[in-house]
C-alpha cells in the first residue's frame, strides 16, 4: 500500500472531512486524562495523548452491551454495526486488539464483537507522549501490531500516513495528501523506532522464560500471598486491560414488565464471586475463594495460559493496570520482576 | 393478575429515598401504576391505609421503642418488607451518633432538649423486624429500584452486585479521585449505584456499606500513603455510612 | 449456531424449546421433556450441556439427561438452586424454555466403545450420565460389561424411579445404588458411593470409568479406582463450573488454562491431573 504526507495545518481539515461521512472515534481529553470518544469536531482530537483510561476495545465490545431483546413473543439480537473510523490508536493497543480479535474468533465467532470490528477502519498513530507506567518497550517486543488499516506518524512539519489495507488506502484518497518522499517515510520509521526506548519501566526477560517461570510459581502460596497482600479484589486492573475479555450476562425487564433485554457487562476475575457457583441449598462453592488465588489467576492468564495461543504474552505493556491500582500492587513490572528474581 | 398493593413508610431519615422514586417522573411512574397499586406514599399522595399490603418499602432507621411497635404493625400486615435505603439497611449516617455523646447541642443548640429529639441508638430496621430484601444506598439508585420492583413483580429477586465501586468507575472511564490528589473508598464500597459520585468529582463514601471481605487494612494504608490522611483519620474515615459495622 | 436476521452467526441467540412433559422426582428437582419449537432434532453427544434460559431471568448450564439415540425429544433435570433455576422450574407443559447448544465436549464415545464401562454417579450427577446410560443400553452390543453405581444423600433424593426399576431388573446393566442416610422404608445399601466397590468383583483394569457428582466424591472414588489399577487416561470426569456463556468467552468457568464449557465439561482424569484448580 502507499505512503502519503499531510501538512500539520491540514490534518484537522482532513479529519473534519472524514467526519462528514462517517463516525470518527479518537483520543480526547477528560480532565487530566484521555479517553476514546466520538469526535464532535476535529479540534477535540489529542494525538499527543499518552494513554487512554480504557483501551479502544470498548468500541467493539462496550462495557455494557445489549446482546438480545425480548418481548412476550420473540427473542431477537442486537448486532447493529456503525461504520466507523477509529483514529489515533497507539501500537500497543493495536496489539491488544489483535489479541481480542483472535480470542473473539477462536472456536465460536462472536459477531457481537466482530461485526463492529469489520465495520471499522483503524488508523494507528505514533506515540507522542509516553505514559509514566508504560513498559511496552520491553514486553512482547517481538510481537508486531497487525490489525490496523493505516499508520499515522508525526514527523516535523506534518504527518506520514502509511496505508496497510485497501480500507486504509481509501482514507488517503481525499485531497490534502501528497505522496510521501522516501526521506519522509524513513523519518517516520526513525520516530517509531526511537520511541521504543522511552519507557521508564522495564521487564528485561524473554516472554517464554516468563511464561515458564510464572507457571512454575503456581504452588508457591507464600509468594502469591505476599504479592496480593493489599489487593482489594476491586477488578480495576481487569477492567482497564486491553486483553481482558471476561463478561457477565444479566437480563432485565423494561418498565412495561413484558419486554426486556439480555446485556453483557465487562466482568473481572479479581472480584470475589467471579468463580462462585450457587449449589443446592443456596450455599456457594467458590472455586477461587481467596484474593491471592484470584490475583494469581490474572497473572497466570496474562503471562502463561494465553502465551502459547497468542504467540506472546497477553499483555501489551500499556501500564493501565499499574496506574489504575490504588494499592499499587497490580503492576506487571513489579510482579513479574519479583517472580523472575525469586528461587521457587 | 391483581396488582400488588404497595406502601411506603418512613422512620428516622430525610425521606430522600422516597423522593428518588418520584424522580422517575410521570412517564415511568404512570407505566408502573399499571403494575402496582400504590396505597400509601406520603411524598406523593394523601391517602393512607390500614389494610394488608403486599410490598412495604420502609425508609429510615429504628431509633425509638415506639418505632419497634410501628415496625411490627407494618410487618404483620405486609407480605414482603423491603429495607429501603441506607438508614433502613444499616442505620446509615444516623448511626454516627452511636459513637458520640456531644452531638445534640452541636447540632440543635438550645433546642437540643426538646422531647421530640429524644431518641436512642440508631439501628437498622432488621433489629426490630424480619426484612425480606434490602435496597442499599444514600439515596437508593432509582435505576436499581426499577430492577428491584420488576424482579419482585416477576416473583424473583434482584441480584445485587457484590463487587466494589471501582469496577463501575473504570467501566465509565471516571478519572480516579486518587489521580486528582483526593481520597476515595470505592475499593471497598459495594457497587450497584453506577458510581455517580466520583464521576461528579466526589469521593465514594461507601453509602451501600462494604463488600464482603473488604480489605480494610489496605484501605487505611492507601488513605495514609496516597491521600495523605493521618492514621486516625484513615481509621475513622470509613465510619460515615458504616458506623454500625465498625467498632 | 443460530443465524440472526442480518445473517450473522449469533452465539447468544437461543432457540425456543417447548415443554411437552414434566415430573417432580424430588421436591427440589424437576424433570422436563422438551422439543424444539421448529420440530428439528437436537444433535448432540452424551455429556454435552445446554444453556437453558427463561427470558428476563437468565440462563443456566444444564447437562442433557437423555440419549441422542432417542431423537423425538430430549430431557433435562433442573435442581432449584438460584433465581434462574427457580424460574425454569416454575415453567410447565406448554410453556417454552430458551436454549443454546448443545455445547461443550461430551463423552468421547469412541474411547468407550468396545470396552467395559463403569459409571459412578452421585446425586444430580446421574442426570448428565443418564444420557450415556441410555446410549449404551440402546447400543448394548457395542460395549462390554456395563456397571452403574449411583448414590444419593437419602432415599427421597433418588432420581429416575422408573429407570432404576428397569435397571435393577435388566441383565444389560449391573446396577448398584446406595444412600448416605437411610429412612424407615429403605432396605438397600447404606453408605457413601465408594463402599459400592466392595459389592461387585467385576471391574476389570481395562474398564472405562465415568465419574459425575459433587467434588467431594471424586477423591474417594479415585482411591478405589487406583486400587483396581485403572489408568488415569481411562477415567472420565464431568466437572461443574459457572459456565455462563457456554462458548469459551466469558471466563467464569476457567480451570487454570481450560474452559470447562468448551474443553469440558467432560475431561479425562489424566488431562486434569496437572490442573491445580480442577478438583
Amino acid at each position: 500500500m502507499g505512503a502519503y504526507f499531510i501538512g500539520a495545518h491540514e490534518l484537522l481539515g482532513w479529519v473534519d472531512g472524514l467526519r462528514e461521512s462517517t463516525r470518527i472515534i479518537g483520543p480526547v481529553a477528560k480532565r487530566q486524562r484521555f479517553v476514546f470518544a466520538e469526535l464532535e469536531s476535529a479540534a477535540q482530537l489529542r494525538l499527543d495523548y499518552d494513554v487512554t483510561i480504557l483501551p479502544p476495545k470498548k468500541v467493539f465490545f462496550p462495557p455494557k452491551q445489549q446482546i438480545l431483546a425480548f418481548d412476550s413473543e420473540r427473542v431477537s439480537d442486537c448486532i447493529d454495526p456503525v461504520p466507523t473510523v477509529l483514529l489515533g490508536v497507539h501500537f500497543y493497543d493495536v496489539k491488544g486488539l489483535d489479541m481480542t480479535d483472535f480470542l473473539m474468533r477462536e472456536r465460536y465467532e462472536d459477531w457481537n464483537y466482530l461485526a463492529q470490528r469489520e465495520a471499522t477502519t483503524i488508523v494507528a498513530s505514533s506515540v507522542q507522549s509516553v505514559a509514566p507506567r508504560a513498559f511496552w518497550g520491553s514486553i512482547g517486543a517481538h510481537v508486531r501490531p497487525q490489525g490496523h488499516d493505516a499508520m499515522l506518524t508525526k514527523v516535523s512539519e506534518g504527518y506520514v500516513l502509511e496505508t496497510r489495507t485497501p480500507k486504509g488506502e481509501r482514507l488517503a484518497g481525499l485531497e490534502r495528501f501528497r505522496h510521501a518522499t522516501d526521506d519522509e517515510v524513513a523519518g517516520a520509521e526513525r520516530v517509531n523506532a526511537a520511541v521504543m526506548d522511552q519507557c521508564s519501566q522495564l521487564m528485561p526477560y524473554d516472554s517464554k522464560e516468563i511464561a515458564t517461570k510464572v507457571r512454575e510459581s503456581f504452588g508457591n502460596e507464600e509468594l502469591w500471598d505476599d504479592l496480593a497482600m493489599d489487593c482489594f479484589s476491586c477488578g480495576s486492573c481487569n477492567i482497564v486491560c486491553p486483553t481482558c475479555y471476561c463478561f457477565d450476562v444479566r437480563d432485565s425487564w423494561n418498565v412495561d414488565q413484558t419486554s426486556g433485554q439480555r446485556t453483557r457487562y465487562w466482568d473481572a476475575c479479581l472480584t470475589r464471586e467471579f468463580a462462585a457457583v450457587t449449589m443446592a441449598g443456596g450455599q456457594k462453592e467458590n472455586f477461587r475463594e481467596h484474593h491471592a488465588s484470584r490475583f494469581r489467576h490474572r497473572f497466570m492468564r496474562k503471562a502463561a495460559y494465553l502465551h502459547d495461543k497468542l504467540g506472546g504474552p497477553a499483555c501489551t505493556g500499556c501500564g493501565r493496570c499499574a496506574a489504575a491500582c490504588t494499592a499499587n500492587i497490580a503492576d506487571p513490572v513489579r510482579v513479574i520482576n519479583t517472580i523472575m528474581g525469586v528461587t521457587l | 393478575m391483581t396488582k400488588p398493593r404497595v406502601a411506603f413508610f418512613d422512620f428516622a431519615s430525610c425521606e430522600g429515598c422516597q423522593i428518588e422514586f418520584t424522580n422517575h417522573g410521570d412517564a415511568v411512574i404512570l407505566e408502573l401504576l399499571n403494575h402496582l397499586d400504590i396505597v400509601e406514599f406520603r411524598e406523593a399522595m394523601t391517602e393512607t391505609t390500614n389494610e394488608p399490603i403486599d410490598i412495604a418499602f420502609i425508609e429510615g432507621s429504628f431509633t425509638r421503642e415506639s418505632d419497634r411497635v410501628r415496625l411490627q404493625a407494618i410487618r404483620s400486615r405486609a407480605k414482603t418488607v423491603i429495607a429501603y435505603g441506607a438508614c433502613a439497611v444499616t442505620g446509615g449516617i444516623n448511626a454516627l451518633k452511636n459513637h458520640q455523646d456531644d452531638f445534640a447541642e452541636e447540632v440543635y443548640g438550645e433546642a437540643a432538649y426538646m422531647p421530640h429529639l429524644r431518641s436512642g441508638t440508631a439501628r437498622p430496621i432488621s433489629a426490630a423486624i424480619k426484612v425480606d430484601h434490602e435496597v442499599r444506598g444514600c439515596p437508593v439508585s432509582k435505576e436499581e429500584l426499577l430492577l428491584v420492583i420488576s424482579n419482585l413483580l416477576h416473583g424473583t429477586t434482584y441480584a445485587v452486585p457484590t463487587f466494589p465501586v471501582c469496577a463501575q468507575c473504570k467501566r465509565r472511564e471516571t478519572v480516579c479521585r486518587y489521580e486528582e490528589g483526593d481520597h476515595c473508598m470505592g475499593q471497598v464500597a459495594r457497587a450497584g449505584c453506577g458510581a455517580p459520585c466520583p464521576a461528579d468529582g466526589i469521593p465514594c463514601e461507601a453509602c451501600r456499606g462494604f463488600v464482603d471481605d473488604a480489605n480494610l487494612g489496605a484501605l487505611e494504608k492507601v488513605l495514609v500513603e496516597r491521600a495523605g490522611f493521618s492514621q486516625r483519620r484513615a481509621v475513622a474515615k470509613s465510619r460515615m455510612f458504616t458506623a454500625n459495622l465498625r467498632s | 449456531m443460530t443465524k440472526d436476521e442480518a445473517g450473522f452467526d449469533n452465539i447468544f441467540l437461543p432457540r425456543e424449546a417447548k415443554i411437552i412433559r414434566t415430573s417432580r422426582p424430588t421436591p427440589s428437582e424437576k424433570h422436563f421433556t422438551l422439543q424444539l419449537a421448529d420440530r428439528t432434532s437436537l444433535d448432540f453427544v452424551p455429556g454435552q450441556i445446554l444453556e437453558v434460559g427463561v427470558m428476563g431471568y437468565g440462563e443456566s448450564p444444564i447437562g442433557i439427561a437423555s440419549s441422542p439415540t432417542r431423537t423425538d425429544s430430549f430431557d433435562i433435570v433442573v435442581r432449584t438452586v438460584g433465581r434462574v433455576t427457580t424460574a425454569i422450574n416454575s415453567r410447565d407443559v406448554g410453556d417454552s424454555l430458551w436454549i443454546r447448544g448443545p455445547l461443550g465436549h461430551g463423552f468421547d464415545m469412541d474411547e468407550l466403545r468396545g470396552h467395559d464401562v463403569l459409571i459412578v454417579a452421585g446425586g444430580i450427577g446421574l442426570c448428565p450420565t443418564r444420557s450415556l446410560i441410555q446410549y449404551i443400553l440402546d447400543r448394548r452390543d457395542e460395549f462390554g460389561r456395563f456397571t452403574l453405581f449411583y448414590g444419593a444423600r437419602d432415599p427421597l433424593q433418588l432420581l429416575f424411579t422408573e429407570d432404576r426399576l428397569e435397571w435393577r431388573r435388566s441383565d444389560a446393566i449391573d446396577y448398584h445404588e446406595t444412600v448416605d442416610r437411610a429412612d424407615a422404608t429403605w432396605t438397600g445399601n447404606v453408605g457413601v458411593i465408594p463402599t459400592l466397590f466392595h459389592k461387585t468383583a467385576h471391574i476389570s483394569p481395562d474398564t472405562r470409568v465415568v465419574i459425575c457428582g459433587p467434588p467431594v466424591m471424586f477423591k474417594y472414588v479415585l482411591i478405589e479406582l487406583d486400587k483396581l489399577g485403572i489408568p488415569r487416561e481411562n477415567i472420565f470426569v464431568d466437572l461443574e463450573r459457572r459456565m455462563k456463556c457456554g462458548v469459551g468467552k466469558c471466563g467464569h468457568c476457567q480451570i487454570n488454562d481450560k474452559y470447562c464449557c468448551i474443553d469440558g465439561p467432560v475431561f479425562t482424569f489424566a488431562k486434569i491431573w496437572e490442573l491445580e484448580e480442577a478438583i
